[in-house]
């Protein structure tokens, strides 16, 4: 378990994501694992893998297993191939004929399928397929934030400065500035009679937002039906997102690594809220409609006009079509990006509240080519 | 005016063509829901229910386009998620009918969750379910 509440200056946060990375239980997974699989149901396994199946949202191990006088398939389910590369793995790592041995968690629904915590070779006896997605270490001075000609810090690349993203939030779920509740990278809460302290909620966003936990967050409309991260949720997968400025026309692109590879487009033309979108300005939206100015190298962005069809962050908190966010995106030095957003939703919540969070840079590397896809759990 | 048959299969058609119910992740009454009011012989057994929320109360209109009931008071008690709902309308001879609707949402977590409970008015009473479109 890790705790989700955010500091905003960067050494702690930096700290927050070490010990994220570190953490045994910490996955990274397109789902919440234990929405599907149930932590009290430990199993060990062995067998011979029959196939791999290595595709997004999650690579699967097919495996063979003497039970009884039977021989039952398994389904073996592990991290994104995404994930499962940068940690040096492969579809190859193991074949068919392969001997191993799983110990993980199995399904709520009873099924064969088992979340593999800990992969051994028994040829070998090596772990396989772990994955740490930990931050790389600070540098011991920090570094300037590149700069336009004009002085100003940039968000992304420059002409002059080399290209990449943003990746390794110090927070994965949405909690109010100043509240201490321990909860998992998913948003699951380690005690439930926290929720009512993680945001300001009317009555009925509480007792939903409880309704969810309960239920281990396996409701998600992003991990059941691919919806995409609208939100502040964008800021919070380690896929990452990358900050494109269009200086000449006066606007900025979000483009993401995760969800669809959805992208986001922020007007800071003077333009107002409405008639954006082929004048359609009625018609709300998964990322709602951005407008933006500069405050020094603070970019200021206000986003209104939100559809209620996704969760803006995980773990379940609600949010309705009144939902307003008002960003600051500031980038500290090269390494990191202050993000922090004030909710203002007076369907939901009480009164507005703030939270903040830090990214650090990933240079010289694209956005991970991450996609909902393929209909799989 | 008693819902028909004939309006209720149009509504139905036009719902069915859009699909299987779109999400709904925000106040859990939101939406257009379609059900019956058993056994109620005023307005028909079939019942729409469009219903709104903006922050501090629940609003709506019962058979839009042919009753057009308007919801005087609606209310959601997120501890049993128990949904009670009072409507003024006249019956067919123009007197006055009150209407008051008790259930509790099930499915709550479904895009198409439903709300199961009863119906009364001076008149008559009976099961009453709803489900979201």
């Amino acid at each position: 378990m890790t705790k989700a509440h955010m500091y905003s200056h960067s050494t702690a946060a930096m700290l927050a994501t070490a010990l994220l990375a570190l953490a045994p239980e910490t996955t990274f997974a397109h789902h919440p694992i234990h929405g599907k699989f149930d932590p009290a149901s430990d199993l060990t396994l062995s067998g011979v893998v029959t196939y791999v199946d290595w595709r997004n949202p999650h690579a699967h191990i097919f495996m063979n297993v003497g039970q009884g006088d039977e021989t039952l398939n398994w389904a073996v389910e592990l991290e994104s191939p995404i994930d499962l590369e940068a940690n040096g793995w492969s579809e190859a790592t193991v074949r068919p004929g392969d001997a191993i041995t799983v110990a993980g968690i199995v399904a709520r629904d009873g099924t064969r399928q088992i979340w593999g915590d800990s992969i051994v070779r028994s040829d070998s006896g090596s772990r396989v397929f772990e994955v740490s997605l930990e931050a790389p270490p600070p540098p011991l001075a920090p570094r300037p934030a590149p700069r336009w000609p004009d002085g100003r810090a940039a968000l992304g690349g420059t002409a002059d400065a080399i290209d990449g993203y943003w990746s390794f939030p110090s927070a994965t779920a949405l909690v109010e500035d100043g509240v201490d509740v321990t909860m998992n990278s998913s948003g699951l809460l380690e005690n439930l009679d926290d929720a009512g302290s993680v945001a300001p909620m009317q009555p009925w966003a509480l007792a939903l937002y409880r309704h969810r936990q309960n239920r281990s967050l396996r409701d998600d409309p992003m991990y059941l039906n691919c919806k995409p991260p609208g939100g502040p949720r964008q800021y919070m997968s380690h896929h990452g997102f990358q900050l494109i400025e269009d200086r000449e026309r006066e606007r900025v692109f979000v483009l993401l690594g995760s969800g669809n590879r959805n992208y986001r487009i922020i007007y800071l033309d003077g333009r107002e809220h409405v008639g954006q979108v082929g004048g359609d300005d009625d018609n709300p939206l998964y990322y709602g409609r951005s407008v933006g100015n500069w405050e020094g190298d603070t970019l200021v962005v206000d986003t209104r006009g939100f559809n209620e069809d996704f969760w803006f962050t995980s773990g379940g908190l609600p949010h309705t079509s009144q939902l307003r966010l008002i960003e600051r995106f500031t980038r500290a030095d090269l390494e990191t990006l202050e993000y922090e957003v004030t909710i203002e939703d007076p369907g939901a919540y009480t009164r507005s509240w703030t939270s903040s969070w830090t990214l650090r840079w990933v240079g010289g590397e694209d956005l991970p080519f991450h996609l909902c896809q393929h209909n799989r759990p | 005016m008693r819902i028909s048959t004939w309006s209720l299969g149009c509504a139905l058609l036009v719902l069915g063509a859009v699909g299987a119910a779109s999400a709904q992740e925000g106040h859990p009454l939101k939406g257009s829901w379609i059900g019956t009011w058993e056994s109620n012989e005023t307005h028909g057994e079939f019942v729409l229910v469009v219903l709104d929320w903006d922050g501090e109360r629940v609003s709506g209109i019962i058979n839009p386009g042919t009753d057009n009931i308007e919801i005087a008071e609606a209310t959601l008690d997120p501890a049993e998620w128990a949904v009670r709902i009072e409507a003024d309308a006249e019956d067919r001879d123009g007197n006055a009918v009150h209407y008051m609707i008790e259930g509790t949402i099930e499915d709550l977590e479904l895009p198409n969750r439903f709300i199961t409970g009863t119906w009364q008015h001076d008149g008559g009473s009976g099961a009453f379910e709803i489900r979201r479109q």
